[in-house]
């Protein structure tokens, strides 16, 4: 079936517009509610890695135009993400909240991190005070919300596959 | 196959890392170039949901702005409004103040002129009926007054005094219809009694019908009588009338005095104790 390359593109650019734009409003621009990071930790739970990775590296792209990022930041590091819950969804059972909850906080911090250390080898600019300032907060907010989106996510995939869902790996 | 199953996923991500990384070096070389076809892709597409998003943040914070600047001017207008009540009521304070020396000046000016002690008093009542008019003052006998004493406003002669209390007088109006003063008719020095007619003013009687008398005359005090200064206006004459049977006319006076608007009187009280 090609719908979901052609569906799931557009609606992860949509996602990641609505992110960028109408959901920092609620927190003034101060902290980033990447519900983005969240899907592609679903993608890496639920979905078949060809569709995921590919889903998650136009994720990170979309996600780096919107923002006006380094081309490839983003990408880069939703593609490791992915990847990452690929593996952790193979060796655990991926249904439990607070499995979601920690998770999707490790991913968030990891991604600071990852961003922070792009930026000292690349540019040679500290950005250690911002995993406090923004990266820790971002990541209980994300991991705050994840269950709620995985539930969302997971009410989407169900409508689009008419009623059968790809199980849990 | 090209690659063994079990590779699979690790080729797939070793070469969309790639891929990132591609990009990144790309992006870190290229600094300067010109957006890439992609993200210039990815901009356009979002643009028609960004300008919906900044039309409508636009209508929100117009809205909003415009229901602060309404609160704000509410409240202003509130703020103006009571300062307006302010000023209004100082400006009425200071027409007040200068009706009141206006009054006061004439008061004096005819102090002057007449050669009395004048009591200034204060109107503090009305007798409203038809035909009795008279008045209250806040001055009696511990001020110096008595009953006779001829009563004047700036506008002219008011009345007398009929009852004297300690701190109350009654002055009795011209128009009263007990009211009889000696008067004549300034232009043709025809002398005659003015008479109160209560709600229509006042009847200059006892002039003769041979006399002439146009409307418009002043009717000045005739200073007959011992009780008002010669000279001080009470009215001028309104209507004339010859064709009544007898041997005077009837004619008809409008009082100088606005008994309505009276709000202070001076007493004149002779100066018996003055010393030359």
């Amino acid at each position: 079936m090609m719908y979901p390359y052609l569906f799931l593109p557009l609606a992860g650019l949509l996602l990641v517009i609505f992110q960028t734009s109408v959901l920092n409003i609620f927190f003034m621009g101060r902290i980033n509610v990447e519900i983005s990071l969240i899907l592609v930790i679903y993608a890496g739970f639920r979905m078949n890695v060809l569709q995921g990775a590919l889903f998650s590296f136009l994720l990170g792209f979309f996600l780096d135009c919107a923002m006006g990022s380094i081309s490839g930041l983003f990408t880069l590091i939703y593609v490791c993400i992915f990847f990452i819950s690929v593996l952790v969804s193979i060796r655990v059972y991926a249904e439990q909240i607070s499995l979601i909850i920690g998770f999707s906080f490790l991913c968030s911090i990891f991604e600071g991190l990852m961003i922070v250390l792009f930026f000292k080898i690349m540019y040679d600019i500290n950005m250690l005070g911002s995993i406090v300032q923004v990266f820790l907060p971002q990541a209980l907010v994300v991991s705050a919300l994840s269950p709620l989106f995985f539930k969302l996510f997971h009410f989407f995939e169900v409508s689009f596959h008419d009623g059968n869902p790809q199980p849990a790996k | 196959m090209m690659f063994p199953k079990k590779y699979w996923t690790i080729t797939l991500a070793s070469l969309l890392i790639l891929a990132a990384l591609i990009m990144i070096s790309y992006h870190a070389t290229k600094q300067d170039s010109d957006t890439g076809f992609f993200r210039r892709l990815v901009l356009e597409a979002a643009w028609p949901l960004e300008s919906l998003k900044n039309t409508s943040l636009k209508a929100l914070r117009e809205s909003w702005d415009r229901y602060l600047f309404l609160i704000g001017l509410e409240a202003e207008n509130r703020r103006l409004r009571k300062e307006n009540h302010l000023l209004e009521n100082q400006l009425v304070q200071y027409r007040e103040g200068y009706l009141d020396a206006l009054r006061l000046r004439k008061i004096l000016k005819l102090q002057e002129q007449l050669d009395i002690i004048p009591v200034i008093a204060e109107v503090i009542d009305r007798e409203q009926s038809p035909l009795f008019k008279s008045i209250l003052i806040d001055k009696g006998t511990a001020h110096g007054l008595k009953v006779g004493l001829p009563v004047l406003s700036d506008q002219g002669i008011a009345g007398r005094i009929t009852e004297c209390s300690w701190h109350i007088s009654r002055i009795m109006l011209v128009v009263d219809v007990n009211s009889n003063v000696s008067v004549l008719l300034q232009r043709s020095r025809t002398h005659g009694v003015l008479q109160g007619a209560g709600a229509a003013g006042c009847r200059l009687k006892y002039v003769p019908k041979a006399e002439e008398v146009k409307v418009g005359d002043a009717v000045i005090s005739s200073g007959l009588g011992g009780i008002f200064p010669k000279g001080i206006i009470l009215g001028v004459v309104a209507a004339v009338d010859k064709k009544e049977g007898g041997f005077f006319q009837r004619i008809d006076v409008q009082p100088s005095v606005d008994f309505g608007k009276l709000e202070e009187v001076v007493v004149l009280n002779p100066q018996k104790d003055r010393k030359p």
